[in-house]
């Protein structure tokens, strides 16, 4: 787990007057399923969408399998091997499950032409909708849409997944399934980066960790070592009473 | 439908349209020639409008292309005589609206939804000045195209086929393009372009595609159609009714489907042009009230009926919640 296949340096995005992230710093060990958190607001989504290519950056670089991403049109990094699954799900709602899918793996890897076939099954079967695939997407359930969503973007043949707050919103039967349908997509070979809000879902699930707060890296790494962070515990749980009143 | 069932029909109806002129009245293939001509144009238009959601308000701008274009360049390398004659300038008519299309798409393609379609209203109506007021485009005082029709002839025959054949030609591209990988991609941008970007669709690319092959069989279309008129000027060829035609058919026949932009031009222009035509005072009121009954009962044309009618509406409803 040592080789990296995501690196930022000195990630930075400016809005305006507004540092949507600052300075940030990040190494994604290949294969491993790597944690994004911090509270509403503290910038993990422009992180994603400058990952993604939503955004320019203002300032920093950012790293795929040792090529800057700067300038990349979003639809050729995906062919390069980076897929997003998105937190709302954008299915093509008139189209069925294994159409959904059948688009990823027809346009991710534009190389594969016949084999495309077989990749849609195996995208379905990784995400555990193979029962639905003559479902059209606008019958399904908000835990079933996540699971399409996944599978569409491991149809694309993704080297890095990025998934978008899969977990928000299910209940805890879907979140199991969902941490299921992630650990086998990195079992597959792909290496997965979670955005979460909830801090159980991704000590669970994740091998190392980064903690985002307004903007700015807070801590990375393991779990253990990121919960009993001191600022991570006073971003999150707040500092005790009295302290608070003592420093206003 | 099973193959061999669809072989046959079309078939038929290539037989059908063959000798149908046997039987009609001059005037009523006129009709048929000019539903031919309008339901060729809406599958055109389909293919960026009902397959990739690129709703064009101007298309119209590709008929006057291919009919000026057309016209200057029989004046430029001389006119050929008989059908024969009109081959070079209508293939040039069709690649001078294509070349325009791709000048105008890549600014173009960048608006969505109803900003395009705008824009393509605005496109529209600024090519038709240019052409109406600039002296060498010559549209204000007019442009002839010699007729192209054989000795012995009526012209409404020999049109009547040239744009059955051209119909045909668009439907079979029409075909090709929605089954194809390209066609995948038109849908993939038409149901959201942002995911279709994420999924690794070059959406700009098969986009701008969609928006020139569309243009250029609009372009061929206009090119006969100047012929069709022999003589004409700005307003006969960059007509707004047409741009709105195109719309119109492939919405109420079905929008997005091979053949709902014909059979909403078959239905309006029947209509409109023969089982109206005893109440010219009252006919486009009927037409317009079918329209929005249409829509209003059928969202997704004609063609889906069996699904959108309101009574299965409701069923399904019922049924799935």
């Amino acid at each position: 787990m040592s080789e990296i296949i995501l690196e930022g340096v000195g990630v930075t995005k400016r809005f305006r007057g507004l540092t949507a992230t600052d300075h940030v710093d990040f190494a994604v060990p290949k294969g491993s399923i790597y944690g994004l958190i911090g509270p509403n607001g503290a910038g993990k989504s422009t992180l994603f969408n400058l990952v993604t290519g939503y955004h320019p950056l203002s300032e920093g670089r950012i790293v795929f399998k040792g090529r800057d991403l700067a300038g990349m049109p979003i639809y050729r990094r995906n062919q390069f091997g980076m897929a997003r699954a998105f937190q709302i799900s954008k299915p093509f709602p008139a189209l069925t499950v294994r159409e959904n899918v059948g688009v990823g793996a027809m346009f991710g890897r534009p190389d594969r032409g016949a084999q495309a076939g077989r990749e849609t099954d195996r995208a379905m079967e990784i995400a555990g909708i193979t029962h639905l695939a003559a479902r059209r997407a606008d019958a399904l359930t908000v835990g079933e849409l996540r699971k399409l969503e996944i599978a569409r973007a491991v149809a694309t043949g993704p080297d890095l997944l990025l998934a978008d707050e899969p977990c928000a919103g299910l209940n805890p039967f879907e979140t199991d399934e969902m941490a299921q349908c992630l650990r086998n997509v990195r079992d597959a070979g792909a290496t997965v980066w979670l955005v979460e809000h909830d801090m159980k879902a991704v000590t669970a699930l994740c091998d190392r960790i980064l903690v985002i707060d307004a903007g700015k890296r807070l801590a990375e790494g393991t779990p253990s070592e990121v919960v009993n962070d001191p600022a991570v515990i006073s971003a999150y749980l707040g500092v005790p009473m009295d302290e608070d009143v003592a420093h206003a | 439908m099973t193959r061999p069932l669809a072989l046959l029909l079309l078939a038929a109806a290539a037989v059908a349209t063959a000798l149908l002129p046997q039987a009609l009245s001059p005037f009523h293939i006129r009709v048929l020639q000019f539903f031919f001509f309008a339901a060729a144009t809406a599958v055109a238009w389909n293919i960026l409008g009902g397959y990739a959601g690129y709703w064009s308000f101007g298309h119209t701008v590709s008929i006057g292309i291919g009919a000026f274009s057309a016209a200057h360049f029989g004046l430029i390398f001389g006119h050929g005589a008989g059908p024969a004659g009109m081959i070079l300038p209508v293939l040039a008519g069709g690649a001078i609206a294509g070349l325009f299309a791709l000048v105008i798409a890549y600014p173009l393609l960048r608006l969505r939804g109803t900003y395009f379609a705008i824009a393509m209203l605005g496109v529209g109506q600024v090519v038709a000045e240019l052409a109406n007021n600039l002296p060498v485009f010559q549209g204000g005082i007019g442009l002839f195209l010699p007729s192209p029709v054989p000795d012995g002839m009526a012209p409404e025959r020999f049109y009547y086929y040239a744009f059955a054949a051209l119909l045909a030609l668009c439907l079979v591209i029409s075909w090709a393009v929605k089954r194809s990988k390209f066609g995948y991609a038109l849908l993939a941008i038409r149901e959201d372009e942002d995911t279709a970007q994420m999924l690794g669709v070059a959406t700009e690319r098969y986009k701008i595609a969609a928006f020139v092959l569309s243009a250029t069989l609009v372009g061929l279309l206009g090119a006969v159609y100047g012929y069709s008129l022999g003589y004409f000027t700005t307003p006969s060829v960059f007509r707004l009714d047409f741009s709105l035609n195109m719309i119109v058919f492939a919405l109420i026949g079905g929008i997005g489907t091979l053949f709902g932009p014909v059979i909403g031009a078959a239905l309006l222009l029947f209509l409109t042009n023969v089982l109206l035509s005893g109440f010219l005072d009252i006919h486009l009121m009927i037409t317009g009230a079918l329209v929005v009954a249409v829509i209003l009962l059928m969202p997704g044309g004609i063609l889906r009926a069996g699904a959108t009618l309101p009574w299965k509406r409701r069923a399904k409803k019922e049924a799935s919640g």
